[in-house]
């Protein structure tokens, strides 16, 4: 049984992308309040969706469609901060209290 | 390009953004018939006038000194997401997390990098900027430690030199 490298690669890859996504959407779920899930997503957006571009460029070989998935976390490094800049913003001005000291 | 008159630093800032939007269009159309490549000319050309029109290309807008080094600035700032995302996601694992307000003080020059202070602040997980007040952030950490990561100015201080 002959290893294929670039797949094991790119398979590594996916699994650290879909660990943070798995993380992120625990996040959501468990964190105490609206600031804190914000933290969450943006794990998602950074990390999550990070890993996995990078893992399918290493799968698909360096070409032009590389390039084009390099595309992808350039254009969400600028827009996923406003959206969490956008929301955190709105439920400050709405007088939402961040949560202090979580005591289980 | 240390000694230019404005003029001259605006007709480059123009042939630069021209550049970046045709290197665009070719990556994402892969045409090489010069039949294509001269519509992809058109439709570039038509985005430059609307971008012009709409006064999109202000020098503000256009940071032409930083071009060059925002690349080495996209590796540092992706380690800073990496190890800030590991700090983020033990804390949802272990649940030791103690959310907190701190504020932040900026001292970029020009409205480009206060934003894109507040943008780098927003994009490491486990801060994000909530209220940007001249040159105050009021900034959401989940833990003491990312607060205090923040508090050494460190993002400050690379983020203020890219634009020197």
């Amino acid at each position: 049984m002959s290893y294929n490298y670039i797949e094991l690669i790119s398979l590594i890859l996916l699994a650290i992308g879909c660990f943070f996504i798995l993380s992120g959407s625990l996040g959501l779920i468990k964190l105490p309040d609206v600031f804190s899930r914000i933290h969450a997503a943006g794990l998602i957006d950074t990390l999550g969706s990070g890993f996995i571009v990078l893992a399918l460029i290493v799968y698909s070989g360096f070409s032009l469609l590389s390039l084009k998935l390099l595309l992808i976390p350039l254009f969400l490094i600028f827009t996923s901060p406003v959206t969490g800049h956008a929301i955190a913003l709105f439920a400050h001005e709405s007088g939402y209290k961040p949560k202090g000291k979580n005591k289980k | 390009m240390a000694k230019l008159n404005k003029d001259s630093l605006k007709t480059l800032s123009f042939i630069t953004y021209f550049i970046i939007l045709f290197v665009f269009w070719f990556i994402l159309s892969g045409y090489l018939k010069s039949l294509l490549l001269f519509f992809g000319l058109v439709s570039v050309l038509f985005v430059f006038w609307m971008s012009y029109r709409a006064k999109a290309l202000e020098e503000d807008s256009l940071p032409l000194k930083i071009i060059l080094r925002l690349p080495f600035y996209w590796i540092w700032l992706f380690k800073e997401i990496f190890k800030s995302g590991i700090t983020t996601t033990a804390l949802i694992w272990n649940g030791k997390y103690s959310p907190q307000l701190i504020s932040v003080k900026a001292s970029q020059k020009n409205r480009t990098g206060i934003a894109n202070y507040a943008n780098a602040i927003t994009l490491t997980p486990g801060t994000v900027t909530i209220e940007v007040d001249k040159k105050t952030f009021l900034v959401h950490a989940l833990s003491k430690k990312l607060s205090e990561d923040l508090q050494t100015d460190d993002m400050n201080k690379v983020i203020t030199d890219l634009d020197k």
